[in-house]
C-alpha cells in the first residue's frame, strides 16, 4: 500500500520559452527517430516486424490453431464420439454423429465429425473436454476459405494423416511429457505418450487425485437433487 | 480476501438500517445483509431512496455504478416477476451497496427514474428499457439504446425467443427532435446537423454520433451506440460457468485478461473456491501487462488520431512483445480464455519468469521514447491541454470511474480501495490530476504504466518458482489429465464438468475489480444450475461514452476526436 501521486503537479504542465518556440522539441523528437532507424538498419535480425509469408512467427507448442483429430496405431481415430467437446464448445461449432464401429473393442466411433472453422473461437475447451486425448491443436492458422461450405472441416480434413508431418507442427494440448504441463522447446518433434498405469502408479507419480469422499463443498444439494428426480 | 469481509460486513447495513429508521422513509425500505448491504424499496419510494442515499451524510452513494434488470420467470422464490437492481458506491465512506427495486407490474413494469440524482443513470435506464421494457416515468430520453430502432420485444426477457430477427433499414433510423429543426437563430448562420461515424477511422469500432455544428463548433450532439451489441449477457444465460469466458474475453479485446479475472472472481466468491497463491499473483501479472497494453493502445491511437504515427509503432511494440508471452502462456495472443473458474486453463512456462523481466525492461524504454516524443512537444499539448474537460463534480455525477475519474481528482481505484488478491501487499501509488483535461488523462496514464511496471516487479518477487495454480476442488476444476485418463473417479468428476457445468450455489453476487478502463463489475445471479441465470456486466466504458456528448458540448469537432480518443472507449465493451 502506497499513497497517490498528483501528476498534475510534476512541473511540466506549463511550456517554457523553449518548448513554445516547437523547433527544439521536434529535434529532440527527431533525434528519437532516428535513433530507432540506425538501430533497425544495423541490427536487421532485432527488427521488429516479419517478413510474412516468407518468414512465420515462432508459436510455442500452446498455440491454438487448427484442430487435429489424433490417430491410434492402426490409424483409426481415437475418437470415441462421446459429445463432450461438442458439450463443452462454447461457440457451438462441432457436430458429431455416432456410429457403431465394425471393431468390438472400439465400440463407437464418429461418423461425421465437423467442426465449421467461421464458428470456431479457438478457445481450446474441446481439448481440454476430450477424456480420450483425441483431439489436438496445430500451430496452423492460415485458415482463409472461398465459401461457407469450404470453412466447414469434417473428418477427411481434421484427421492426422500417418506418416505426413503436421502443417505447422502440433499446439495446444491437454498433456505433454514430463509433469504434463510445460511443453518441451520445440512441442511439435517429441512423441507423446499418455501416462500408463492404475492410481497407485498415478500416486506414486505425484499426479493428485480426486479421494472418495469429497466431503460438503460448494455443490449446490437441493438442485442436484433436483436434476435427479 | 479480509478486504472484502469488511467492506461487506454488517457495519454498512446496520448503519444503513439505523439511519434508514430515523429518516422519513422508516418502515418502508428493508436492509439485508447479502454480499453487499441491499436495501429492498418499493417502486413509489425508490426516487426518495435514492435522494436520501446520496445525501444522507452517513451513506453519501455518489457515484451510481450500475443498474440490471432480472427476469424471474424461471427462478424460484422471486416476490415478483421483474426487478431492478442497482449498484452504487460511495467515495466518501469507500463502500458499495445494493438497491433491489421489485416491481409488481408485469404488464408494464414501471420505476421513476432517477437521472435527476445521478445523472448517470440516464444510459443505464435507457438500457433497462431497451432490453427488459422497463419504463421510467420522468426519463429525459427514453429510447432503445443497444437494439436498433425495428427491434420488436426486450431481448433479456426470458420469454424472448432468442431466433427472431428484426431487419432494420436506414428509415428506421431515429432522428430526435433537435436534429429535425433548422437551427436559424438571429445573428447566425444556419446550423447544420451532421453524422460523425459510424464507420469512422476516429470512432475506434462502431460508434455514430450525430452532430449540430455550428460552424467548427458542436452545440448539441447524441451518440448512437449498439452497432456491436451482440448478446453478451443473452449468451451467458445459454451457457455454462465457465463457457462464458471465451465470450467475456470479448468485451473489452485489448485487455481480454482482465476480463476473464473478473468475471471468474465473481464465480468464485460465489462458490467460495480460493485460487492458490501462485495462479492468483500469474493473474495478476497478466492483468497488469494488459493494462500497460491496454493504456499504450489508448495513447498511441489517441495520437494517431491527433497525427502523431511514430508513438503508436514505439507502442505497439511492447503490445507485441506482451502477446507473444501470452501466446507462451496460453496458445493465444488478442482473446486469451487463459483463466478458469478456480485457476487457470494450464501453469505457465517455465521461462515465464525471465520472459517477464525481459519486457519490464523492454517497455520503460518505449514509454521514454514517447515521452520525448510527445511530452513537451506543443502541437500535441495545444491540442490535449484544456480540451475535453470534466470537473470533479461533473466525473462524479456522470459515474465515471477509472482513468477518466482520477484525472479529474479522485483517487478512486478498485485496486486500493477493495484491494483484491494481492494487491495491499505491494507497494504503489494511484496517479490523479486536478486539471480533468485530455492531457491529464493522458498523464494518468502515462503514469499508471510506470506503477503496473512496479507492481509486477513487486508481484515477480513473491512468485512462488513451483506450486499449484489451479484450487483442488475438482467439482470446480476440471482434474488433470493423466489422472482423467486412468482413473474413474477423476473421469466422472470431469465428465459432470463438462457436460452439466459447475453447480454455483443460488444467489446473487456483485464482484468488482479495476479494468483498464475503471470499475469493472459483474452482477451474477445463479439458480444452482450448472450456468448464469442472470450475468449483467459493468462495463467501464458505457459512462464514459454516455458523458461523451455532454463533454464535447460547445467544443469544436477536432477537440471532439481528440476527447474521444482518451475517453478510450472500447466498442466490444460498450455495446456487449
Amino acid at each position: 500500500m502506497s499513497g497517490v501521486v498528483d501528476v498534475s503537479r510534476s512541473g511540466s504542465t506549463r511550456l517554457t520559452f523553449w518548448q513554445r518556440l516547437y523547433l527544439p522539441a521536434i529535434l529532440r523528437g527527431m533525434a528519437v527517430t532516428i535513433r530507432h532507424l540506425a538501430r533497425n538498419l544495423t541490427d536487421m535480425k532485432r527488427l521488429p516486424t516479419i517478413l510474412y509469408p516468407e518468414r512465420k512467427r515462432d508459436y510455442s507448442g500452446r498455440f491454438r490453431g487448427k484442430h487435429i483429430l489424433k490417430t491410434r496405431e492402426d490409424g483409426s481415430l481415437k475418437c470415441v464420439a462421446c459429445y463432450m467437446c461438442q458439450q463443452a464448445c462454447p461457440a457451438e461449432c462441432i457436430t458429431i454423429v455416432a456410429g457403431e464401429h465394425p471393431k468390438v473393442a472400439y465400440e463407437k466411433y464418429p461418423v461425421v465429425f465437423d467442426i465449421d472453422m467461421l464458428r470456431c473461437v479457438f478457445c481450446g475447451f474441446c481439448v481440454d473436454a476430450c477424456p480420450k486425448d483425441a483431439i489436438w491443436m496445430t500451430r496452423d492458422y492460415e485458415l482463409a476459405f472461398f465459401s461457407r461450405e469450404e470453412a466447414v472441416f469434417g473428418i477427411d480434413k481434421l484427421i492426422e494423416k500417418p506418416g505426413l508431418p503436421v502443417k505447422d507442427g502440433y499446439g495446444y494440448r491437454p498433456y505433454y511429457p514430463g509433469d504434463g504441463t510445460n511443453p518441451p522447446r520445440d512441442a511439435s518433434a517429441v512423441a507423446v505418450t499418455p501416462g500408463q498405469g492404475d492410481r497407485s502408479l498415478l500416486r506414486e507419480k505425484g499426479v493428485p487425485l480426486p479421494s472418495r469422499d469429497a466431503g460438503p463443498g460448494p455443490l449446490n444439494a437441493p438442485s442436484q437433487a433436483e436434476a435427479r428426480s | 480476501m479480509s478486504a472484502v469481509e469488511t467492506a461487506t460486513a454488517s457495519p454498512a447495513s446496520e448503519k444503513l438500517r439505523e439511519r434508514l429508521a430515523a429518516s422519513p422513509l422508516a418502515g418502508r425500505a428493508k436492509v439485508s445483509d447479502l454480499d453487499l448491504p441491499t436495501v429492498e424499496v418499493a417502486p413509489d419510494d425508490w426516487p426518495a431512496l435514492a435522494r436520501f442515499l446520496r445525501d444522507d451524510p452517513e451513506c453519501r452513494y455518489d457515484l451510481f455504478l450500475d443498474l440490471a434488470g432480472v427476469d424471474n420467470l424461471r427462478r424460484a422464490g422471486a416476490p415478483t416477476r421483474f426487478e431492478a437492481v442497482v449498484h452504487l458506491h460511495s467515495l466518501a465512506h469507500n463502500r458499495h451497496a445494493r438497491v433491489r427495486v421489485p416491481l409488481p407490474d408485469v404488464e408494464k413494469p414501471s420505476l421513476p427514474s432517477v437521472e435527476s440524482v445521478w445523472p448517470a443513470a440516464n444510459w443505464y435506464e435507457r438500457e433497462a428499457f431497451d432490453l427488459y421494457g422497463f419504463d421510467f416515468p420522468g426519463h429525459s430520453n427514453l429510447y432503445r439504446l443497444l437494439c436498433h430502432d425495428a427491434f420488436v420485444g426486450h431481448a433479456l426477457r426470458k420469454d424472448y425467443a432468442p431466433g427472431q430477427r428484426w431487419f432494420y433499414e436506414e428509415s428506421d433510423l431515429r432522428i430526435p427532435e433537435w436534429a429535425k429543426e433548422t437551427g436559424e437563430r438571429a445573428g447566425h448562420f444556419e446550423t447544420q446537423t451532421i453524422s460523425i461515424g459510424p464507420s469512422h477511422p476516429a470512432t475506434h469500432g462502431i460508434i455514430h454520433l450525430l452532430a449540430r455544428l455550428d460552424g467548427e463548433r458542436i452545440v448539441r450532439a447524441e451518440t448512437i451506440i449498439g452497432y456491436l451489441h451482440r448478446c453478451f449477457e443473452k449468451m451467458a444465460e445459454k451457457h455454462h460457468w465457465n463457457q462464458v469466458i471465451p465470450y467475456a474475453d470479448r468485451l473489452n479485446y485489448v485487455s481480454a485478461m482482465i476480463n476473464g479475472v473478473g468475471y471468474v472472481r465473481t464465480v468464485e466468491k460465489m462458490l467460495g473456491v480460493e485460487v492458490p497463491e501462485r495462479g492468483q499473483l500469474v493473474r495478476t501479472i497478466l492483468s497488469e501487462f494488459s493494462r500497460i497494453v491496454d493504456h499504450a493502445v489508448c495513447v498511441g491511437a489517441n495520437l494517431v488520431d491527433i497525427g502523431a504515427l511514430t508513438t503508436f509503432v514505439y507502442l505497439y511494440q511492447n503490445r507485441e512483445n506482451f502477446y507473444s508471452l501470452m501466446e507462451a502462456c496460453c496458445g493465444a495472443r488478442l482473446t486469451v480464455s487463459y483463466v478458469r473458474v478456480g485457476g487457470l486453463a494450464i501453469d505457465v512456462p517455465e521461462d515465464f519468469v525471465p520472459r517477464c523481466r525481459q519486457l519490464l525492461e523492454s517497455i520503460p524504454k518505449f514509454v521514454e521514447d514517447v515521452e520525448t516524443l510527445i511530452h513537451n512537444n506543443r502541437i500535441v499539448r495545444d491540442r490535449l491541454q484544456g480540451t475535453g474537460v470534466v470537473t470533479r463534480e461533473q466525473a462524479i455525477a456522470w459515474g465515471l470511474t477509472g482513468p477518466m475519474l482520477r484525472a479529474s481528482g479522485v483517487p478512486y481505484d478498485v485496486r486500493r480501495a477493495h484491494p483484491y488478491d494481492f494487491y495491499d501487499r505491494f507497494d504503489w501509488d494511484v496517479p490523479v490530476s486536478n486539471d480533468g483535461d485530455n492531457f491529464a488523462r493522458y498523464l494518468v496514464r502515462t503514469e499508471e504504466v510506470r506503477q503496473s511496471l512496479k507492481i509486477i516487479r513487486q508481484a515477480l518477487d513473491i512468485l512462488p518458482a513451483k506450486g499449484p495454480v489451479n484450487s483442488d476442488d475438482w467439482r470446480v476444476v476440471l482434474p488433470p489429465k493423466d489422472a482423467v485418463y486412468h482413473d474413474m473417479e477423476s473421469l466422472i468428476y470431469h465428465f459432470k464438468l463438462v457436460m452439466e457445468g459447475i453447480r454455483v450455489p443460488a444467489g446473487e453476487r456483485y464482484e468488482w475489480i479495476e479494468g483498464a478502463n475503471g470499475e469493472l463489475g459483474f452482477y451474477a445471479v445463479s439458480d444452482g444450475r450448472g450456468g448464469p441465470y442472470r450475468l449483467k456486466v459493468r462495463p467501464p466504458c458505457f459512462p464514459n461514452m454516455a458523458a461523451f456528448e455532454k463533454i464535447i458540448q460547445g467544443g469544436r469537432v477536432s477537440d471532439m476526436i481528440a476527447t474521444l480518443g482518451t475517453l478510450n472507449v472500447i466498442a466490444g465493451e460498450l455495446d456487449r
